[in-house]
Order: C-alpha cells, then sequence, then structure tokens
C-alpha cells in the first residue's frame, strides 16, 4: 500500500486519536441475574459493594439486576442471558447452568463457604391480619376452603421449597409413607386457584388483588409483604416445620470471564460473608450464616425446626428428578388435581 | 377478608343508625361523646368477632347455631340466621372467584406479551419486508427500487438515440448480526447488465464510530452520496464526473457533536473520476476523507440556519493506468482523453459543498477539483479538471424539501382526491478540462469539447414515499468538441418511473 501523502498521515493520526477518546476507559459492569424477591436486598447490598470496590481499587463497578423466577432465570442465563453471577433460589438452577451450557464448573458449589449460601431462608406462612381460617400449621392447608397462593414449582424457586416443604411436613406426619405425603401435597395443590411465574407475583395476587387465604412465601418476602405492602394487614404464621433454604450464588467464569470481570465478580460475592454483607442480608430478613449478626437479629427470626433437602430428599438433583421434572410427582398431582 | 369488611360496614351503619335515636337526650359534653363512642365500638367488635366464628362454621360446613344474634346496643339487634350466613359465604367465595379469573386474566396478558417480546417479528412497510429478532440483535430486510426511465433528444448535439431504458433495478439486502454487525448487498440489472453496486459489512460496536469494509461509495461528492432515489434530477449533475463512486475499501466513518457534525475516510482500491472498479489495476492508493456538519440543527435561536449543511472532501493518492471520460447530464460521452494517454501519478481531489433546506425550499451546491498527473509518449504533466454545479427544489404542495427522500404529506389517492407531492427544480453547472490536457496531446479537441454547461428543469411528482414520476429537461452547451469549433449543443428530455420498496 502507497500512502504517500503526508496530510493523508496526518488525518489518519487525527482520527486514530480520536477513536482513542471513544474508546475511553469504562467503568466495570456486572450483571446478576437473581430471583424474584432479593430485589431489595441486591438493592441495597449493590450500593455497599460499589462503595467498598471503589474504595479498595478505585473502580467504579456498575451492578444491573435480572429478577424473576428462579428456574426461568435459569433457563434465560442457558439461552445466553450473560450474567456475571448468578445469585439463585436453589443449587439445581445453578447446576442446570453448569450442565446444560457449561457456563461454569461442576463443583461450583465448593468454591465459597456454606456450599455456596451465604445467606439462609425458610418458607413461612402469610395470612391476613387476624387469621380468620385459623391457619396454624401445614395440615390446615388442605382443610376443604382454605385458599392457597403459592407460585408454580416448575418455574420458581420458592414455590419447590414450599412444596417440599409440605412434603416433608407430611413425611414426619404419617411416618414416611410417601403415598400419603403425594396425596397430602395433591390436597394442598387442589387448594391453590392461582399459579404465579415467580414468588413476587405469587405476592402481588395474595396482597394485592386480595386472593386466597394463606400465601406460601419466603421468610423475607412475607415480612416485606407486612412492612411495605400492608401493614396491619397481614400476619405472618411460623409453621411447626419447615425447610431450610440455602439459596446459593455463584459466578458464571465464561460470561465473566469472557467480559473481563472475574475478578470483581469473586469479589461481589465473596463480600455476601463479610460482616457488611451478612448485615445486609439480615435486615432484609435472610438469616445470616454468622452467629454474631445472627444474634443480633435474633427476634427476627424465631426458632423454627427446619430439615434440609439433603436429609429429606436426598439432594436436589434427586428432589427435581422425582417431584419436578417432566412427568413428576408435581405434574401427577397438579394435573390429577385440576 | 371481605365479608368481614362488609358485615363490619353493615354494622356501623346500623349502629350509627340507632345512635342517631338519640338526638332528642341532653347535650352531652364531647368527653362524654368519645367515651360513648369507644363503649360501642368495643361492643361492635364483639359482635363483629361472633359474626364471623358463626360465619366461618357455615362456609366449612362444620354446624353452628341455627340463627345468630348480634346485639349492637341495648336497643339494636341484629340477627344473621343460617341461610343469610350461607349466602354470605356464598357471596365471598363468588367474590374470590372473581378476583381468581381477573387475576388468571392478567397473568394471561402478560404471559401474551412476554412471548410477544421472544418471538421474531415480521417487518412489512415502505421501506421493505424483513424479519427481525425479539430482542432486535439480528434482523434482515429486503427492499430494492426500480427506475424506468426514457430519453429524448432533441437537436443534432447528441449522438444518443431517444430510448426507453431499465435505468437502475437494485435489490437491496441488508440487515443486522449480533447487534453490531451490520451488512448490505446491493445488486444492479439497469441497462441490461449485472453489477455488483454495494457489498459491504460494517462493525458497529462504538456509538461514535463503525468501521466499514467492503465495496460502497467512497466518501467525497456531495450529489454522488445522495441516493439515486433521492436526487432532484433523474441523471446527476456535471461535479459527478469528477468524484470516484463506488470503490473497495475501508471506511471508519461516524457523527460527533450530537450528530452536527459526521465524519468519514478511508483507504481505497482508488478509481478514475466517476468511475466505479472491483478490480484494481495497480497498487497505489487513494486516501478519502470528508467532513460534513450541520453547526445550527436543533439550535433555537438560529432555526433559520438548521437546515444548513457544510462540507469538505478531500481525496489523495498515486494511481496509474486507466483515465476517465466525462459525460452530459444526457449521458452523453463530451470528454474523452486519447487512446495512449494513461494515469501516472499523484491524483488529487478537493470539494467544498453546502446545502440548504428550510421549509418547501432546498439547495445544494458542491465544487470539484480533480488532478490527475498524466502522461502520454513521454509527455507528463498534471491536468486540473474543474466543475459546479447550483441545484434548487420548491416543493410546491407544503411538504418540507430534504436531501433524502421526500414524504408527501397526503399520498396520492384520487377517490378523496389528494395528489401526492409535487417539486419543481432547476440547475445550472460546468465542468472545465484544463486546457493543457489539448495543448500537450492529452485529448482531441476535434472530439472532445474543453467546457460543458448545462442548465435543467423539471418536476417530481411523488405519489406517496414509494413511487416518484420525473420529468426533467437537460440543455447542455459545449465549448470545442467538434472539427472547427463547438460542439452543437444538446438537448434532452427525460421520463422516470421510479418505485422503491
Amino acid at each position: 500500500m502507497k500512502l504517500q501523502s503526508k496530510p493523508a498521515i496526518a488525518a489518519i493520526a487525527l482520527i486514530l486519536g480520536a477513536g482513542q477518546s471513544v474508546f475511553g476507559q469504562k467503568p466495570v459492569k456486572l450483571l446478576n441475574v437473581s430471583y424474584d424477591p432479593t430485589r431489595e436486598l441486591y438493592q441495597e447490598f449493590n450500593a455497599a459493594f460499589r462503595r467498598y470496590w471503589k474504595a479498595k481499587t478505585g473502580v467504579d463497578v456498575t451492578i444491573q439486576q435480572s429478577h424473576g423466577g428462579s428456574g426461568k432465570q435459569a433457563r434465560a442465563v442457558i439461552d445466553g442471558l450473560p450474567a456475571d453471577v448468578v445469585t439463585l433460589a436453589l443449587a439445581y438452577d445453578i447446576d442446570a447452568i453448569a450442565e446444560r451450557a457449561g457456563l461454569l464448573p461442576r463443583n461450583w458449589q465448593t468454591r465459597l463457604p456454606h456450599n455456596s449460601s451465604p445467606y439462609t431462608s425458610t418458607i413461612v406462612f402469610l395470612v391476613r391480619q387476624g387469621n380468620p381460617k385459623r391457619i396454624k400449621d401445614w395440615n390446615d392447608l388442605v382443610r376443604p376452603g382454605v385458599s392457597v397462593i403459592t407460585p408454580h414449582p416448575k418455574t420458581s424457586g420458592a414455590a419447590r421449597w414450599g412444596y417440599l416443604a409440605a412434603w416433608g411436613y407430611a413425611l414426619r406426619q404419617y411416618g414416611k409413607d410417601e403415598n400419603k405425603a403425594k396425596e397430602f401435597v395433591a390436597r394442598l395443590f387442589r387448594n391453590v386457584p392461582v399459579l404465579d411465574s415467580g414468588a413476587r407475583g405469587a405476592t402481588t395476587t395474595f396482597v394485592e388483588r386480595g386472593i386466597g387465604d394463606v400465601l406460601l412465601s419466603w421468610e423475607n418476602e412475607a415480612y416485606l409483604a407486612i412492612n411495605e405492602l400492608g401493614k396491619g394487614r397481614f400476619e405472618v404464621v411460623i409453621p411447626s416445620t419447615s425447610i431450610l433454604a440455602e439459596p446459593p450464588v455463584a459466578v458464571v467464569d465464561k460470561v465473566a470471564n469472557r467480559h473481563g470481570t472475574a475478578q470483581v465478580a469473586r469479589a461481589y460475592l465473596e463480600y455476601l460473608y463479610t460482616p457488611e454483607g451478612q448485615e445486609i442480608a439480615a435486615k432484609h430478613y435472610y438469616r445470616p450464616r454468622y452467629k454474631e449478626i445472627t444474634a443480633k437479629y435474633k427476634d427476627r427470626f424465631p426458632e423454627v425446626d427446619l430439615f434440609t433437602v439433603d436429609e429429606m430428599f436426598g439432594g436436589w438433583q434427586n428432589a427435581q428428578k422425582k417431584h419436578f421434572d417432566d412427568g413428576g410427582t408435581f405434574d401427577q398431582i397438579y394435573s390429577k388435581g385440576r | 377478608m371481605v365479608i368481614g369488611g362488609r358485615l363490619w360496614c353493615a354494622l356501623l351503619l346500623l349502629a350509627f343508625a340507632a345512635w342517631g335515636q338519640g338526638d332528642g337526650a341532653p347535650a352531652e359534653s364531647l368527653e362524654e361523646r368519645v367515651k360513648r363512642l369507644e363503649e360501642r365500638i368495643s361492643q361492635l367488635e364483639q359482635a363483629l368477632g361472633l359474626a364471623e366464628k358463626r360465619l366461618q362454621a357455615v362456609a366449612e360446613g362444620t354446624g353452628g347455631p341455627e340463627a345468630t344474634t348480634v346485639n349492637l346496643d341495648a336497643e339494636t339487634t341484629v340477627s344473621l340466621d343460617k341461610v343469610a350466613l350461607s349466602k354470605l359465604a356464598k357471596v365471598d367465595e363468588l367474590d374470590q372467584q372473581i378476583r381468581v379469573l381477573a387475576r388468571l386474566r392478567e397473568l394471561d396478558q402478560e404471559s401474551a406479551a412476554l412471548r410477544a417480546r421472544e418471538t421474531p417479528q415480521t417487518l412489512t412497510g415502505v421501506d421493505g419486508f424483513g424479519f427481525k429478532s425479539a430482542d432486535g440483535d439480528f434482523q434482515l430486510n429486503m427492499g430494492g427500487y426500480i427506475q424506468a426511465d426514457g430519453r429524448a433528444f432533441t437537436g443534432s448535439g447528441s449522438s444518443q438515440v431517444d430510448t426507453f431504458l431499465l435505468r437502475r433495478v437494485r435489490p437491496v439486502f441488508q440487515g443486522v448480526l449480533y447487534k453490531h454487525v451490520a451488512f448490505r448487498v446491493i445488486p444492479d440489472f439497469g441497462e441490461g447488465k449485472a453489477v455488483l453496486q454495494d457489498a459491504y459489512l460494517e462493525l458497529r460496536y462504538f456509538p461514535r464510530m463503525s468501521i466499514r469494509a467492503g465495496k460502497f461509495k467512497a466518501p467525497f461528492g456531495l450529489e454522488r452520496l445522495q441516493s439515486g432515489t433521492d436526487t432532484m434530477f433523474v441523471e446527476r449533475g456535471l461535479p459527478t464526473d469528477l468524484v470516484p463512486n463506488r470503490d473497495l475499501g475501508i471506511q471508519l466513518a461516524g457523527n460527533l457533536v450530537s450528530t452536527r457534525l459526521s465524519y468519514a475516510f478511508g483507504v481505497f482500491n482508488g478509481t478514475p473520476d466517476g468511475g466505479s472498479v472491483d478490480i484494481d489495476s495497480n497498487s497505489g492508493k487513494d486516501f478519502v476523507a470528508r467532513l460534513f456538519g450541520t453547526p445550527f440543527s436543533g439550535r433555537g435561536r438560529l432555526s433559520f440556519l438548521s437546515g444548513l449543511g457544510l462540507g469538505f472532501a478531500v481525496s489523495s493518492g498515486t494511481q496509474d493506468g486507466a483515465l476517465p471520460s466525462f459525460k452530459t447530464p444526457s449521458q452523453t460521452t463530451f470528454f474523452s482523453y486519447v487512446s495512449g494517454a494513461r494515469a501516472a501519478g499523484d491524483r488529487r481531489r478537493y470539494s467544498p459543498q453546502a446545502y440548504y433546506y428550510r421549509g418547501p425550499f432546498g439547495l445544494l451546491a458542491e465544487f470539484v477539483r480533480s488532478n490527475q498527473t498524466v502522461e502520454n509518449g513521454g509527455t507528463s504533466s498534471v491536468i486540473a479538471n474543474r466543475s459546479w454545479q447550483v441545484a434548487g427544489s420548491y416543493v410546491l404542495t407544503g411538504e418540507k424539501a430534504t436531501f433524502q427522500r421526500l414524504s408527501p404529506q397526503r399520498v396520492f389517492d384520487i377517490g378523496r382526491r389528494t395528489w401526492g407531492a409535487v417539486e419543481l427544480v432547476a440547475r445550472i453547472g460546468q465542468l472545465n478540462v484544463d486546457p493543457e490536457a489539448f495543448t500537450l496531446g492529452f485529448a482531441d479537441p476535434a472530439k472532445s469539447a474543453a467546457r460543458a454547461r448545462s442548465w435543467g428543469a423539471g418536476v417530481n411528482w411523488y405519489l406517496n414515499r414509494s413511487v416518484k414520476l420525473s420529468l426533467d429537461y437537460e440543455n447542455t452547451k459545449f465549448k470545442g468538441g467538434a472539427a472547427g469549433g463547438d460542439r452543437e449543443s444538446e438537448g434532452a428530455v427525460f421520463s422516470r418511473f421510479q418505485l422503491v420498496f
């Protein structure tokens, strides 16, 4: 190539110089793909992390949030939603991302403390003020005339936790009789008039649309409904037993590496385990992992007899396959019950 | 619950009615009245609790008394028998069913809206047809244009024949991949030939800069850069003879200062003046750069200048080989170099250019100077050719004139007696060939004219945004170009039926 003209070369240099300024360094961006009720938690947490990261590295970090039913969000990531981190409702959904899309290693759960679950929660009942249907425990949910609101277990993590909590309760009640447990949960779902796709939608159905007598809800979502949507209109009922929900978090390695955000993504999740992160979780009614923070907020978290998915169902893989995969027990009882 | 609310209201109404009966009693102090009200509320709460329990029992079918009597106070009693309670329970049940149906409908609508967002879209409209992914990241558009022309020549100055022809038949394929990668392919089947006019891809990863590579118009001539469907006249004016047409190369381009300033520069194979090439005949390259600004667009105080555009383009390169020939707007060749003459070194062009649009009025002006080192038989010299034109337009039907395609306010529709848009156009232009081209023997003065001066006038009728009918008259006078004097002037009438889709 012969570019013999000096003005030409000067013009190229000028434009390339302008191009440099066009390419100026941008702040780091993270996309946190999360489940439905964590909006408020991560709004506050993200602000805290931004301050922390700016102070530590001098780099501005912008964190975008995406929320929806946990299963639905996992499918979106598998289909290409470019999440740098996922903070979903249950480990199975992140397993699915690892297995079907290969976006992170299968041992992702070993990379952070407490099986990568920085906080826990459980399923409680939200009832209307005065508890007019006198709902005290799981067996009250199967009574005729009691209308139960829960999201769809195929798309919502909260719904799967709630379903398994009811199943576990029935197993304990009926001496581990699976058939009786199945019948119990089938009766419960016969009392469900609407299945929203996510926990936040179910809260809307119960709180804003005035449908149903009881909402099966994340503990944090129940308190949020009381504090922000209807003080004096609702009550939380803690059942005799429930399930220990361990919402996990993970860096989506392939996406983060492609974006050049792996380091900040890791730091973001590790910050959930710091006292600051744990405090923010507790403020939003997520049960913290560390005793000091738990003790500080003990009034918020009543003692509940909690069983785990591992001890009652042999882990999420088994639970998913048996209950929620196509043709599983949920399909059997729900289609039969409609 | 809803039923509780209704019952509470009913009881309150009854209570207040009962209370109102005591109007004839001696006046009470405020404190006494408040105290009495508090007692009444307490009684009502007790009554409501009792009624709800009875109602609950009825609703659950677990029995309950045959009738419930609720004493509001010593004087007021509300009786709710089992039938009444059952009816209230039924109302509550129906209310819930209605709410459930409404919510299910709401969820269905949300779901439908979500599906619509995820479903690829089909695009149809005046700008063609196409498909788009739900997120808009992938897109394919198919359009095109057809220009069916008629040409009739007057006088004896032209060697052209009166004819109908398909001037342009160009399908247009363009699209976007992965949101930031655009492409465009335009073949042309006009005039009985198959030519690839445009074929390029463009990377749009940066908001203020795109990178384009392939075959496309070099960023130089103002009228040349206007689409062939949008020009005022059927054929472009004389300055277009001196500017590069389509060329192969790579270009950086974009907008700055809130799109008031556009820039483009690129490196191209290099084409002779007015030419398009597909294959390079030498290793020399042309550098082409253009700045064009509309400095007053969007400025409130100087709104009368908002349609003013000013620009400057330069090209520079070293080229050996083919030389151009020049045509009148009527497409008659009036100048060509002698065989044996060839480009042999530096070629530099520059062009100041401007347009101005205000309301129905439009004006376009440009000047081009092209210097080319020419060699023939051992003689070499820089030949400097110059051209200019000024063209104006006025839209009779009130639409705003524009550098892009005009959109009629009312499309042609006989039934509604609307006639589309009508535009009058006129222009004048000139091209001067460097006298040295003749004195040094690079051109034959008996065959090639040293100057062409043309004027034209015409009318464009836009039936709608897609269909345009044009009728122009062009007259060109020459200096030289014939044995013993000037070539006879040329007159030509052009007509065009144009469809763009």
